[in-house]
């Protein structure tokens, strides 16, 4: 044992170190920065004036601010009943002995390795071009020359816009997580199932779906996980300066810290380290949350 | 003879059964074609011209094929320098990755020390933070430092800052991939007389190699397609990756009206990953839920 202690830490120290300085250390700074009022982020540490928890209370009492609390919120929740809908769906589907199983699933995978740049280029200058966009033509091949003449990133539509679009891009990752959890469900359990007389949708809605609670723990992680820095989106979807239809916290952070945008009336890194502690705290209820209501796959199987 | 005809059974299409399934063939047909109708789309405009896109021709080419728009958005339009900055980034963050996460996650896996747990946990906890926690302090310790005035110091920091946010995960990975194999070739190479380090170098890293390829996919693509933290820290052209530079081309395009050179610069940034998945697209779903589970 004792000839393996050099190599442990010499393993270990390279990873460890770094892990140190690009995460442990600027999340202590992060945290301690959220009670300071600071004038420019570089500023040292002398020249910080403490406030307390005043960076939150006037986020708080900030419409912009609230605005994009606002807005990923509805990212958070109408999206995710979208894409976990939709993602069981197809994962069911994919499951229930479907050819070209490998193929499709390729497919609706697809969007997660492509840039979020040029997926969202692709939406806003190719889907929802009001002069040759795939919508327009298609719902006036469909009759519907009304709905064809919308302006989808119009500031009264372009909220949903962006979230359709978002969404369309997150299905193929969570339908691959529900998948690995319908194929682990033993074939067996199905087969009695339908000896025993129930029937498909009954299999679905009192086998497959209790089943998979483990899993769906899983996927509400990593949709939260991902809707905390959501950033790139917004950033497309708005012309240069902030949109409030689809402004986030993050996007207000990065506004606040390092452009000049038309939202910034105070500057003040102290907010930016204020809203990235109130989104960590959001994953973290999230977490919380999920773990107290959702016990791991109570059910062996 | 009896177990031939059996699969020769269940390989012909039973109608009854596809019927069945027909709503669910529907639907993903559809959300099938809509992503390739998407891509294809893009792929088309990209050699079409500006004013035939307009005139909602870019699936006939009337003009025929223009791949000068490629040469176009690669040279004046600047998609070189991106392109070649992200590849060494994404090359370079990868290798340094591998060599800094798989012995970590080795000992980790395989041997009891104080320590051991927390670490862990201190990974997996970090996966879950958002880049803003981290970004600020980051930003001051980088600015303060004088590194954003030269360009090669850039590139390291940023470098630096890929490998970083991409250690837990990496790790984490790699380690539950070293606990699946079997301590039987570790204990052979001791009684050998071989060397802890060099047993790992020379038998348990070559043994991971699986492992290792698949998080390298993910770690390249995430690299690749990295966007927030290249906004930030890189603050010259010469330092952009592709994702920041084609932001940066998109917005000066819309004034431009090119077009079809914007929407070559698109499959451009989008093609390396798009490559890359289509010959190990099973190796990376695979991997997906791999990472998660672990």
């Amino acid at each position: 044992m004792k000839k393996n202690k050099g190599m442990i830490v010499g393993f270990l120290a390279p990873a460890v170190i770094i892990f140190l300085i690009v995460f442990l250390y600027p999340i202590v700074r992060t945290v301690m920065m959220s009670l300071y009022k600071i004038e420019a982020v570089t500023d040292t540490m002398d020249l910080w004036t403490f406030v307390g928890v005043q960076n939150y209370q006037k986020l708080f009492t900030t419409a912009i601010f609230k605005t994009a609390m606002m807005n990923i919120v509805k990212i958070w929740l109408i999206g995710g009943i979208i894409v976990m809908v939709v993602s069981l769906f197809f994962g069911v589907i994919l499951t229930s002995g479907i050819r070209g199983k490998k193929f499709f699933r390729a497919i609706i995978y697809l969007p997660n390795i492509v840039s979020a740049v040029a997926l969202a280029t692709m939406w806003l200058q190719y889907v929802y071009s009001p002069k040759f966009g795939l919508l327009k033509s298609v719902l006036n091949a469909l009759g519907l020359h009304k709905l064809a003449q919308t302006q989808w990133t119009a500031p009264e539509n372009v909220f949903w816009a962006l979230l359709l679009a978002y969404c369309f891009g997150m299905i193929g990752y969570h339908m691959l997580i529900w998948m690995s959890g319908i194929e682990r469900i033993s074939p067996d359990l199905y087969e009695a199932a339908t000896i025993d007389g129930a029937n498909k949708p009954q299999q679905f809605r009192y086998m497959t779906l209790p089943l998979l609670k483990g899993v769906f723990k899983t996927n509400i992680t990593m949709w939260t996980v991902s809707t905390a820095a959501f950033f790139v989106w917004s950033q497309l979807f708005s012309s240069v300066t902030a949109n409030r239809a689809t402004i986030v916290p993050v996007q207000y952070m990065y506004m606040q810290i390092f452009g000049a945008g038309n939202a910034v009336t105070e500057r003040n890194a102290g907010y930016g380290a204020a809203i990235g502690i109130i989104l960590c705290l959001c994953v973290v209820l999230v977490f919380t949350v999920c773990n107290k209501f959702i016990k791991d796959d109570d059910l062996e199987f | 003879m009896s177990k031939n005809k059996e699969k020769k059974v269940r390989e012909k299409i039973n109608w009854k059964k596809e019927a069945k399934l027909a709503p669910g063939y529907i639907v993903i047909i559809l959300w099938v074609l809509f992503t390739l109708m998407l891509l294809g789309w893009i792929i088309a405009a990209s050699l079409s011209t500006t004013g035939d896109i307009f005139a909602g021709k870019a699936l006939k080419f009337p003009s025929g094929l223009h791949f000068e728009n490629y040469i176009e958005a690669w040279g004046s339009g600047g998609v070189a320098t991106f392109f070649m900055n992200s590849l060494m980034y994404s090359i370079v963050s990868c290798i340094l990755l591998i060599l800094i996460c798989a012995p970590a996650a080795y000992v980790l896996a395989r041997f009891t020390f104080l320590g051991n747990k927390i670490i862990q946990t201190g990974f997996v906890s970090a996966m879950g933070v958002p880049i803003t926690m981290i970004v600020l302090p980051l930003f001051c310790i980088v600015a303060n430092m004088g590194i954003l005035n030269s360009i090669v110091a850039s590139k390291v920091t940023l470098m630096f800052l890929y490998i970083g946010i991409n250690i837990p995960y990496t790790t984490i990975f790699l380690l539950t991939f070293f606990a699946n194999l079997s301590r039987t070739y570790e204990e052979a190479a001791a009684i050998d007389g071989c060397p802890p380090t060099k047993t790992f170098w020379k038998i348990m890293f070559p043994m991971a190699q699986s492992g290792i390829v698949t998080v390298t996919i993910f770690n390249f693509i995430n690299i690749w397609n990295e966007y927030f933290l290249s906004l930030i820290f890189a603050n010259s052209d010469a330092l952009r990756p592709v994702a920041v530079g084609l932001y940066g081309m998109l917005q000066s395009m819309q004034y431009t009206g090119n077009w079809s050179g914007m929407f070559a610069a698109v499959v451009i940034v989008f093609l390396p990953t798009f490559i890359l998945y289509i010959f190990l697209s099973e190796k990376i779903i695979g991997g997906v839920t791999g990472g998660i589970k672990g």
